[in-house]
C-alpha cells in the first residue's frame, strides 16, 4: 500500500504499482491524452514528481509520499510540509529516498537540501554490462558469466534508466536508491533493450484511453478494467481473449486505420478496408483501443556508441518496420508536429532528415524521436524516393536531471597555504588568485602598506611555483629555458628570469638561484660567505627556480617538456607545495629577522640558508615591494611556527601581514609587472620593456629565434608606467583606472593595465599599454579618464632602488632576547592508523622526496637505507617518495634531490571504509595485486592510494587536504557532497 | 569519465587528468629560419586521423609520455597496431 | 503545429553550373551570409555555395546562439559590435522572423582578479562603442532572480559585467535566411556535395573539385569551419587552425522565465533560456584537439555540478539533449578572415567558440573584400598575415566561454 498526491488529491494504491497504473487504477489519468505505451518509450504519461517535472509515470514506483502533478510543465511546490496542519501530506509516512519509510520530517527536510547538491554517484566495474533484462538480455548475460566474465545488469523494470553509453566505455543510470550508477565495462556493452510499440497516427491519436498491446497487457495484469476494449492491428498476444470486444487487423486484407472519436477520451474506432479509400467507414464504440501497428527497435543507446565495443541483441536490433505515412494526425506529441507540417516543410525545400527535424522540431522532445522517427523516416521515403538514415543518436537516452548527472563531480579545488587558518584567525578576507586562496587584505589596508613602506611586514607567499633543478646538464638547461645567461649566475645569487614560450610571448617569470657548486666540500666557506652544505657536496650544479602563483600549475610540465625535448640529464622536483614562503618585508626586515634569531643574512641578489625561529630556511633577498626584502622558503609543515614568531618578535615593529591587494600597490609603485595582468598573450619582452632580461648574445633559448623574428617587426605598442597627479574623477565608475583608455592628441592611444590608487610619495603610478604614433615614438603626456599623465621612465618610487638594496649590517643587529631555537629535526614517521573511535582524518606526514635516476632508485630500493616499517613509493621511476626522514644519500646518483617532504596529508582507511569511499569517488579500476601503489584523481583530488591487505592509505597533497577531509567526510556519510 | 587515456605509469585514467601536448613538425620544405620559426610556433598539422601526441599525468605520476589516437574517434591506437 | 514549424521560408534548389564568379565552400552561417551579403549589397550573384552535408548542419547547427560585442581589444569590440547592430536588424531585412531577443549578459565574477577582469571588460567595451557597465550583486540579482547570490557558499557573486545588447537569435532560422535570400537573388547551394580538392591554375586558384564535378570560379572562399585545415592544404596552405570540440546540452522546458544569459568564466560555464524555454547551457573546448562529434559524460556531469553552485533551480531540471561541434581554434582566440597568400583563395575561419554572433558582420565584411578587391578596415586586423607581422589578436575577452 502506497499513499501520495496526486494534484492535491490523496491517492492509495497497491505496493507494486507502478505510478502510471497507480493513477489509472484511481481513474486519474495524466493530461494530454494519448497511446499509453507502458514502456518508457511515448511521451503521453509525462508528469511531475516531487518538483521534478517531465517524468514518465510509468518508470517510477508509486512510493509513499509523493506530491504528484499532472502538469507535466512542472509547479509549484506544495506550500506545506507533511508535518505541518492542513497539509494535504499530514498523516503520510515519508517518500524518504533509500531508507523509505523513515518517517521523520527532518529526514524530509533533509532530503530537500540535498536536492541542491549532486546525487551520490556509485561507480562499478565489471566486464561485460546487459542493458535490458528481456529473454536477450538474461540469455547475454549467462552466456557471459558462464565464461567467467564478471556481469553488471541494468533494467528499466528495476528503476535502472541507462540515460547514455559514452566513450569509456561508461554507462550512466539511475538506479532505485537515489544513486546514479557510473559502470565501466571493460569488454562490452550487451543492448537489450528490445522494441518499443509504433504509434498510432490519425486523428484522434491523442485521446485518452488507447494503449498499446503491452500496455494493455500490464494493466490487464494489474487488475485494472478497459471497459470495452478494442483491438487494432496485431491481436495482443498477452492479453486474455474475453477481455477485448473486437480485433481489426490492419493492412493487406485486414483494415485501415482511419482516426480515433471522442471528446477529450476515446468513444469509438472508425476504420475501412484496407486499401479502399472509398470504403465505408466502420465506426466500432469502445472504452479502450488497444493499438499493436508493429515494432520499433530501441537501438538509440547502440546508435550513439556505434564505435564503442557494443552488441546489440533481441528486439532492439531488429530492423526497423516503417509504418505508412497517414494522411493526417499528430506525427510528433512531444513538439505537437502534424503530417500537415511535415509537408508544409517539405514544399519550402526542407528535404534533408535533420533539416526536416530543425524545421519543424519533430524528434526534439521527451521521446527523442521515439515517436516519430518511423513516421518521418516513411514521410521522407514517399515525398523522395529516398530512404534517409535516422537522425543522430545523442544522450541522453532517459533524461535524468541536472543534479543526477552532477553526479561524482566537483568543482575545482583552490589550494590553501599552510597558513590559511593564520590568515583566517588575522580577520584576513580570502580570495582566489591563481588557483590559490590568498589573504586579499587583513581589513587595514593602509596600515598594510604603511606597515611594507615605513616598518616592516609579512607576506604569505607559499603559493609560488618552486622547483628544485640538478644534473650534469642542470646548467646547460637552463641556459636553454630562460633568457638571462646562468653561467654568469654564481652559487650564492639570485636573478629575476623570465620564461617565454616559442612564440616569443611572455609565459612566467622568477627568481633564479644556483645553489653551490661541484667541488664544494663540507662547510667549506664560499666567496659570499654561503655555506656550503652538506647534502649538496658534490652535486654538481644545483638550481632552485621560482615562478609565479598562477604559473606553479603548469611549471613543471613545461620544464620536463623540454628537458625531455633538449634531451638532458636533469633532476625536476617540483617543491611548490613542499615550501612556504613568507616575504619578510620593509625597512626593518633586517632586525625583526635577527631578532627571530637569523645569524647571517644574504646580500642583495643572494640566496642563503638561514634558520630563522628555528627554522631552515632559504632566504632570497630580492625585492618586489621596492623595500629591504628576505622571501623565506622553509618546509611547509613550519610555516605556521615561522609566521607566529615573526609576528611576535616584538621590539616595536608593529609587524602587520600585507593581503595580495596591498602586494599589488607596493609592486605598482616600483613598476614591478604582474604576469596575466600587465602582460597580454603578445606580451614579447620588447613590448614589456623588457629586453633588459634576454640576451640574444648566449646560446639558444626556447623563444629566441621568435624574439629575433618580432623584434625585425615595427614595434606597435609598449608598456609603460605613468603618473597621474589628479585624483579620479566621481563618475570614472570606481576608484580604479584599470581597464581605463588612454588618450593623447590623436585619440586613443591605449589602456591601462594596473591602477592600486595613490603612492607613498603622492600621486598614482599606473602601468598600461601604450602605441606608438606613426613616426616610431611612444606619446609623453597623455589622459586617463580625463586626468593629465605622463609617462615616465623609470619607477615613480626610489627610482635609484637604493631601499631595496640597502647594506644591512648584521654584526650590528646582535639578537636580543631571542632563544635559539634548534633546527627542527623530524621524527622517524608514525604513520598510525586511526583508532577504533571518531572519523577517518587526514595527518601530516613527514617524508622524504627524492629525484634520482631509475637506476639509482633501483639500487636505493634494493637495500633500503631508511628504518624497517617505513614506505616507499615508487611514484615515477625517477621520483621516490618515502616515509622516512631524509638521513639518507643515493649512492647511484651524486645529483639526486633528496628533500624533506611535508606537503602530504595521509589517512588510514580499512578496507571495507575504503571499498565504500572509493566506490563513490574514485571512478577508475583500482589495483588488485597487495601491496600496490596507485595514482590519480580522487573526489576530484590528486591522490596517491596505497593498497595493504585489510586497508589502504590516501595520501593528498596538503594544499588539498581540507577539501578532501570534507569529500571524504561527505562521502562517507549519505549525502553525497558534504555542505562546504 | 568519457575519454581514457593510458598513462605507463599510472594506468587508464580520465582525460581531464592530464594535459594534452602536441608534438609539432615542421615541414621539411620549409627553410628559411623565420618561416621555419613561425610555423613552428603557430602552424599545426591539425590531423583528421592518427596523430601521436604527448600526454602530462598531472594528477597522477606527473611525467610525460607519447600515446597515438585517432582524431576523428577519440579512440586510443594501441603500439601493436601499426 | 508548434510556433517553430517554418512557413515563411523557401529553399530554392539548383543543379551546378560549370562556372561561378565565386565559389564559397562550406553552407554554415559564414558562407551563406557572404552569398546573402555578395547577393544584396554588391549584386554579385553567379555564386554557389558547396555543402557537403546539408545546410546549417556544422556549428552554426550547434552553437548556443548567443549574440554580443562585450569582447577583450579594441578590434574585436568594433567587428562584433557591428555584428551586433546587423543581428538587430537582420528580422526586418530579411522579412523573416529570426527569434532575435535581446537579453542582455551578465558575466559574473567571484573573486577580485575577475572583478578587475570584468570592470576593465566594461571600460574597454564603453570606449570601442559596445554598451557594458560593471554592476554591483544587488543589480545582478535584481536582473537574475535565480542565481544563487552566494554560488552554493563557495563561488560567491561578487558582481558582474552586464551587457545589455547580448542577445540569443534561433541559429537555424539565421542560417535558413540567409540561404534564403542568397537563393532568391540567384545565388546557389548545393547540399551533400563535398569539395574534394581545389583547380590551381599556377598560383592561383581556379575552381573546385565536387563530388558533382568541376566547377570553375573566379574567386574560392573557405567558410569551413572544424576541418578548414584539410581545405587549407588543398591550397598548400598551414595554418594557425587547431580543431576542438565544443559541447552543449539543453534541459526540458522551464516554467519560469530566465531573463538574461548569466556566464562565469571562473566556474566556466554559461545559461541562456531558448526560446522553446529550455535551458541551454555551454562551457569551454575540450582541452585536447578532436574531430569526434561523439558527446562525453564528464562534460554534462561537470557543467551541471557547476551550474548548480550559482542555479540551483535547474538541480530538478530534466537534461534533455546533449551535442558536439568541433571548432576551428586560432592561437589568440580571434578570428582569421582575408586573403591567404594563394590568389584567389580566401578564408574566413578561425571561428572558435564564437561563430554564430559574428555570422551577420562576418559575411557583410568577405563579401565586401571580395566585390570590392579591398579588405575593410573592420577585419584587416585579422588578416592571416598577422602572425608573421607579430600583429596577433590576443582576445581574453573571448576565451573560455562562447
Amino acid at each position: 500500500m502506497a499513499t501520495f498526491l496526486v494534484d492535491g488529491q490523496r491517492v492509495e494504491t497497491r505496493a507494486g504499482d507502478n505510478l502510471l497504473v497507480a493513477m489509472l487504477r484511481t481513474g486519474i489519468h495524466p493530461t494530454g491524452g494519448g497511446c499509453l505505451c507502458m514502456g518508457g518509450d511515448c511521451p503521453n504519461c509525462l508528469v511531475t514528481v516531487d518538483g521534478v517535472a517531465y517524468t514518465r509515470s510509468c518508470q517510477v514506483p508509486a512510493r509513499d509520499g509523493m506530491v504528484v502533478q499532472r502538469d507535466h510543465l512542472g509547479g509549484e511546490e506544495p506550500a506545506l510540509l507533511p508535518d505541518e496542519p492542513g497539509s494535504p501530506l499530514r498523516g503520510i509516512a515519508l517518500h524518504a529516498g533509500e531508507d523509505a519509510g523513515a518517517p521523520s520530517v527532518q529526514r524530509d527536510a533533509a532530503s530537500r537540501a540535498s536536492a541542491k547538491g549532486p546525487a551520490p554517484v556509485q561507480h562499478v566495474h565489471c566486464d561485460t554490462v546487459v542493458i535490458g533484462q528481456g529473454d536477450s538480455g538474461r540469455e547475454a548475460a549467462r552466456e557471459a558469466k558462464e565464461v567467467g566474465l564478471n556481469v553488471v545488469t541494468l533494467d528499466a523494470r528495476d528503476g535502472q534508466h541507462v540515460t547514455g553509453v559514452y566513450p569509456g566505455p561508461l554507462v550512466v543510470a539511475s538506479d532505485q536508491a537515489g544513486h546514479v550508477l557510473h559502470v565501466h565495462p571493460r569488454r562490452e556493452i550487451v543492448v537489450a533493450t528490445g522494441a518499443a510499440e509504433i504509434q498510432p497516427v490519425v486523428p484522434g491519436s491523442d485521446l485518452e484511453g488507447l494503449v498499446t498491446a503491452r500496455g494493455a497487457t500490464e494493466l490487464v495484469a494489474a487488475g485494472i478494467d478497459l471497459g470495452r476494449a478494442v483491438a487494432v492491428g496485431e491481436r495482443p498476444a498477452g492479453l486474455p481473449p474475453d477481455s477485448l470486444v473486437a480485433h481489426f487487423p490492419v493492412g493487406e486484407g485486414g483494415w485501415e486505420l482511419v482516426r480515433f472519436e471522442g471528446d477529450g477520451r476515446i468513444e469509438a474506432v472508425v476504420l475501412r478496408r484496407h486499401g479502399d479509400a472509398d470504403a465505408a467507414e466502420e465506426r466500432i464504440e469502445c472504452d479502450t483501443a488497444v493499438v499493436s501497428l508493429g515494432r520499433s527497435p530501441r537501438n538509440a543507446l547502440a546508435r550513439m556508441a556505434s564505435d564503442l565495443p557494443v552488441r546489440i541483441v533481441g528486439g532492439a536490433a531488429m530492423e526497423p518496420e516503417l509504418p505508412a505515412c497517414p494522411p493526417e494526425g499528430t506525427v510528433c506529441p512531444c513538439s505537437g508536429v502534424t503530417v500537415a507540417d511535415l509537408d508544409g516543410v517539405w514544399e519550402r525545400g526542407f528535404h534533408e532528415m535533420e533539416l526536416l527535424k530543425r524545421a519543424t522540431l519533430a524528434g526534439t522532445g521527451t521521446c527523442q524521436g521515439g515517436v516519430c522517427l518511423p513516421y518521418l523516416r516513411s514521410f521522407l521515403l514517399e515525398r523522395g524516393g529516398r530512404l534517409q538514415p535516422a537522425f543522430t543518436a545523442r544522450p541522453l537516452n532517459r533524461q535524468l536531471t541536472v543534479r543526477e548527472l552532477a553526479a561524482g563531480a566537483h568543482t575545482a579545488v583552490t589550494a590553501r597555504s599552510p597558513l590559511h587558518d593564520e590568515h583566517l584567525s588575522l580577520g584576513a578576507r580570502m580570495d582566489r588568485a591563481g588557483g590559490w586562496w590568498r589573504p586579499w587584505t587583513y581589513g587595514r589596508k593602509d596600515d598594510e602598506y604603511r606597515s611594507a613602506r615605513e616598518r616592516v611586514s609579512l607576506g604569505d607567499v607559499s603559493s609560488l611555483g618552486k622547483t628544485a633543478i640538478s644534473g650534469p646538464d642542470a646548467e646547460a638547461f637552463l641556459e636553454r629555458i630562460v633568457p638571462t645567461r646562468v653561467a654568469t649566475i654564481r652559487p650564492g645569487r639570485c636573478r629575476y628570469v623570465l620564461m617565454l614560450d616559442e612564440r616569443g610571448y611572455l609565459l612566467d617569470d622568477g627568481i633564479l638561484c644556483r645553489e653551490v657548486s661541484a667541488g664544494a666540500g663540507s662547510g667549506e666557506l664560499l666567496d659570499d660567505g654561503m655555506l656550503c652544505r652538506e647534502a649538496d657536496k658534490g652535486t654538481g650544479d644545483r638550481f632552485f627556480l621560482t615562478s609565479t602563483s598562477g604559473g606553479s600549475g603548469f611549471f613543471e610540465l613545461w620544464l620536463r617538456d623540454w628537458a625531455e625535448a633538449f634531451g638532458c640529464d636533469v633532476r625536476i622536483l617540483n617543491q611548490t607545495a613542499s615550501l612556504a614562503a613568507i616575504n619578510v618585508t620593509g625597512p626593518e626586515a633586517a632586525r625583526l629577522l635577527a631578532r627571530a634569531g637569523a645569524r647571517e643574512l644574504p646580500a642583495f641578489g643572494r640566496h642563503r640558508r638561514v634558520h630563522v625561529a628555528g627554522v631552515d630556511c632559504r632566504a632570497l633577498r630580492l625585492s618586489f615591494t621596492g623595500e629591504l626584502s628576505y622571501e623565506l622558503h622553509h618546509p611547509a609543515a613550519d610555516a605556521r611556527r615561522l609566521w607566529r614568531r615573526l609576528l611576535a618578535a616584538g621590539g616595536g615593529f608593529n609587524v602587520q601581514p600585507h593581503g595580495l591587494e596591498t602586494l599589488l600597490r607596493l609592486r605598482l609603485d616600483k613598476g614591478h609587472i604582474v604576469i596575466g595582468q600587465d602582460t597580454d598573450y603578445d606580451s614579447t619582452p620588447r613590448r614589456l620593456a623588457h629586453e633588459w632580461a634576454v640576451n640574444l648574445d648566449k646560446g639558444d633559448f626556447v623563444g629566441r629565434q621568435a624574439v629575433l623574428r618580432t623584434n625585425r617587426q615595427p614595434l606597435d605598442k609598449r608598456l609603460a608606467t605613468l603618473r597621474v597627479n589628479d585624483p579620479p574623477a566621481p563618475d570614472a565608475g570606481g576608484p580604479s583606472a584599470e581597464g581605463a583608455a588612454i588618450h593623447d592628441e590623436q585619440g586613443y592611444a591605449g589602456y591601462v593595465t594596473s591602477d592600486a590608487g595613490t603612492a607613498a610619495g603622492g600621486g598614482t603610478p599606473m602601468l598600461g599599454w601604450l602605441y606608438l604614433d606613426p613616426e616610431g615614438n611612444l606619446p609623453r603626456e597623455v589622459t586617463v579618464d580625463g586626468r593629465p599623465a605622463r609617462r615616465v621612465d623609470g619607477p615613480t618610487y626610489d627610482p635609484e632602488g637604493e631601499r631595496a638594496r640597502i647594506a644591512v649590517d648584521t654584526a650590528s643587529e646582535s639578537p636580543e632576547n631571542v632563544r635559539d631555537f634548534p633546527a627542527v629535526q623530524p621524527a622517524a614517521t608514525d604513520l598510525a592508523g586511526e583508532g577504533p573511535s571518531g572519523p577517518p582524518r587526514l595527518r601530516r606526514l613527514e617524508a622524504t622526496r627524492v629525484s634520482a635516476t631509475p637506476a639509482a632508485l633501483d639500487a636505493l630500493v634494493a637495500e633500503p637505507p631508511w628504518p624497517a616499517g617505513a614506505l616507499a613509493f615508487r611514484t615515477a621511476p625517477d621520483e621516490l617518495l618515502v616515509t622516512a626522514t631524509p638521513d639518507f644519500e643515493v649512492a647511484g646518483d651524486p645529483h639526486a634531490i633528496v628533500e624533506r617532504e611535508t606537503a602530504f596529508s595521509y589517512v588510514w582507511l580499512d578496507e571495507a571504509t575504503a571499498k565504500r569511499f572509493l566506490d563513490r569517488e574514485c571512478e577508475w579500476r583500482r589495483p588488485e595485486a597487495r601491496p600496490a601503489l596507485a595514482q590519480g584523481e580522487v573526489a576530484g583530488i590528486p591522490a596517491k592510494l596505497w593498497f595493504e591487505a585489510g586497508r589502504a592509505l590516501i595520501l593528498t597533497p596538503a594544499p588539498f587536504a581540507a577539501a578532501f577531509q570534507r569529500r571524504l567526510a561527505g562521502s562517507l556519510g549519505e549525502t553525497g557532497e558534504a555542505t562546504p | 569519465m568519457s575519454l581514457r587515456i593510458p598513462c605507463p605509469i599510472c594506468g587508464d585514467r580520465s582525460v581531464h587528468e592530464f594535459v594534452h601536448g602536441e608534438i609539432r613538425r615542421v615541414p621539411d620544405h620549409v627553410t628559411d629560419p623565420d618561416e621555419r620559426d613561425l610555423d613552428f610556433a603557430f602552424h599545426h598539422d591539425n590531423e583528421e586521423g592518427v596523430v601521436t601526441e604527448r600526454w602530462f599525468h598531472a594528477q597522477g605520476c606527473r611525467r610525460w609520455f607519447e600515446i597515438r589516437r585517432d582524431t576523428t574517434t577519440d579512440r586510443i591506437v594501441e603500439p601493436s597496431e601499426s | 503545429m508548434n510556433e517553430f514549424v517554418e512557413r515563411q521560408m523557401k529553399l530554392t534548389w539548383r543543379p551546378p553550373k560549370k562556372s561561378y564568379d565565386v565559389v564559397i565552400v562550406g553552407a554554415g552561417g559564414h558562407g551563406l551570409a557572404t552569398a546573402y551579403y555578395l547577393a544584396t549589397r554588391h549584386r554579385i550573384t553567379n555564386v554557389a555555395v558547396f555543402e557537403r552535408g546539408y545546410i546549417g548542419g556544422g556549428n552554426s547547427g550547434r552553437n548556443t546562439t548567443i549574440i554580443r560585442a562585450n569582447y577583450g581589444i579594441p578590434a574585436a569590440v568594433r567587428f562584433y559590435q557591428r555584428s551586433v547592430d546587423l543581428y538587430r536588424g537582420l528580422e526586418q531585412e530579411t522579412d523573416r522572423w529570426l527569434m532575435h531577443q535581446q537579453k542582455g549578459i551578465l558575466w559574473m565574477a567571484h573573486s577580485e582578479a575577475a572583478v578587475r577582469t570584468e570592470r576593465m571588460r566594461a571600460k574597454l567595451n564603453t570606449e570601442f562603442g559596445a554598451q557594458t557597465q560593471f554592476i554591483g550583486p544587488r543589480q545582478v540579482q535584481e536582473l537574475c532572480p535565480q542565481l544563487d547570490m552566494s554560488g552554493g557558499g563557495r563561488w560567491p557573486v561578487l558582481g558582474a559585467s552586464y551587457h545589455p545588447q547580448g542577445a540569443t537569435a534561433r541559429h537555424d532560422r539565421v542560417v535558413w535566411a540567409l540561404a534564403e535570400g542568397a537563393m532568391e537573388r540567384g545565388a546557389h547551394v548545393h547540399q551533400n556535395t563535398p569539395v574534394e580538392g581545389l583547380i590551381l591554375d599556377g598560383e592561383r586558384v581556379a575552381g573546385v573539385r565536387t563530388a558533382a564535378g568541376d566547377v570553375a570560379a573566379g574567386a574560392v572562399v573557405s567558410a569551413v569551419g572544424g576541418h578548414v585545415s584539410r581545405i587549407a592544404a588543398m591550397a598548400g596552405l598551414r595554418l594557425p587552425i587547431r580543431t576542438h570540440r565544443l559541447q552543449a546540452f539543453v534541459t526540458n522546458h522551464y516554467r519560469q522565465q530566465f531573463g538574461p544569459i548569466v556566464a562565469s568564466s571562473e566556474l566556466f560555464f554559461y545559461a541562456s533560456q531558448t526560446a522553446r524555454g529550455e535551458m541551454l547551457l555551454g562551457a569551454e573546448i575540450d582541452p585536447q584537439p578532436s574531430f569526434s562529434y561523439r558527446s562525453s559524460h564528464d562534460f554534462v556531469q561537470d557543467v551541471c555540478r557547476r551550474a548548480l553552485c550559482l542555479l540551483p533551480f535547474m538541480g530538478n531540471l530534466r537534461v534533455l539533449r546533449q551535442w558536439t561541434g568541433v571548432c576551428d581554434m586560432s592561437p589568440d582566440y580571434s578570428p582569421i578572415m582575408g586573403r591567404t597568400g594563394v590568389d584567389g583563395f580566401y578564408l574566413t575561419t578561425g571561428w572558435g567558440t564564437w561563430g554564430f554572433k559574428a555570422i551577420p558582420a562576418g559575411g557583410e565584411q568577405m563579401a565586401e573584400l571580395i566585390a570590392t578587391g579591398e579588405v575593410p578596415e573592420l577585419i584587416a586586423p585579422f588578416g592571416l598575415d598577422r602572425f608573421a607581422r607579430d600583429r596577433t589578436m590576443a582576445d581574453r575577452g573571448s576565451a573560455g566561454t562562447h
